[in-house]
């Protein structure tokens, strides 16, 4: 087993207890969701106000929220494509609000450096979801590239805790942008070798 | 010569166009490689506003000087 898979493992024992009181509790899914987000709402006021472990701790809160909601609609049988489209608008919202603490942080620091860099991984994490969203209407499955929600959600977590926020951001910063391209490309390539298996007559 | 030059190139070329699933060895190095930056990297190198320590790096540079 990797050292990243026997984390993941670990992690799941508390979720599994976690996720059993909301199913028993019967908790709809989406209310799980929305809870997430207004954890997460709080976890950005703390950034914003320098309270980085506050904001850690939050931040954790938040995504256990986030996690659970999808498993205890499986469970409930409370699964549907509206909670879907719910669950993936409201991380967005909880991506941007965590950006925005950071950059109110920076501005009130008058470290304008960091505010666009912030707001540039803000930008690309946002295309990260955008790009593979939009490349699905079009092709099966794009699924490339490192940088997704959960990658960027345990970074967040590891700058608030351990004060590296600002090294973070640029690994945020740099890996969405390869992220965004790897998709671009691949989305290219998939689209142009599906028009070549297309006779040229057929084609529209 | 030509499998000298193409095998760096071959491993940039795949940790650029990501394609590895989670809990793959490879994925455990990106890992490794990204919290080695994140915690290795002096603060005041990429001019961090908001870290108030300077980091294993530096301080053994300090204890060198």
């Amino acid at each position: 087993m990797t050292f990243t898979g026997a984390i993941g493992a670990v992690c799941m024992f508390p979720l599994h207890a976690i996720i059993r009181v909301c199913v028993r509790l019967r908790i709809h899914p989406n209310v799980l969701t929305l809870t997430g987000v207004v954890i997460n709402v709080l976890a950005a006021c703390a950034l914003g106000l320098r309270r980085f472990v506050l904001a850690g701790v939050l931040m954790v809160l938040a995504n256990i929220f986030d996690f659970i909601d999808g498993k205890v609609a499986k469970e409930l049988e409370l699964e549907s494509r509206f909670g879907a489209f719910w669950d993936s608008v409201m991380d967005r919202f909880s991506d941007i609000t965590l950006f925005i603490g950071l950059i109110y942080l920076y501005s009130e620091l008058q470290r304008t450096d960091y505010v666009i860099i912030t707001a540039l991984a803000m930008m690309f994490s946002v295309m990260t979801s955008y790009t593979r969203a939009r490349a699905e209407s079009l092709i099966d499955k794009c699924k490339v590239g490192f940088m997704e929600r959960p990658e960027r959600i345990v970074l967040f977590m590891i700058g608030a805790f351990t004060n590296r926020m600002a090294a973070v951001l640029w690994v945020i910063l740099v890996l969405s942008v390869v992220t965004v391209a790897d998709r671009i490309y691949y989305t290219w390539r998939e689209l142009r070798q599906a028009e070549d298996l297309v006779p040229r007559g057929a084609r529209l | 010569m030509t499998q000298i030059v193409t095998w760096p190139a071959l491993v940039l070329w795949r940790a650029l166009f990501w394609t590895y699933e989670r809990a793959t060895w490879q994925y455990d190095l990106m890992v490794i490689a990204i919290l080695a930056f994140v915690w290795l990297t002096p603060p005041s190198w990429i001019g961090d506003p908001v870290a108030t320590d300077p980091g294993p790096v530096e301080w053994v540079m300090g204890l060198l000087r």
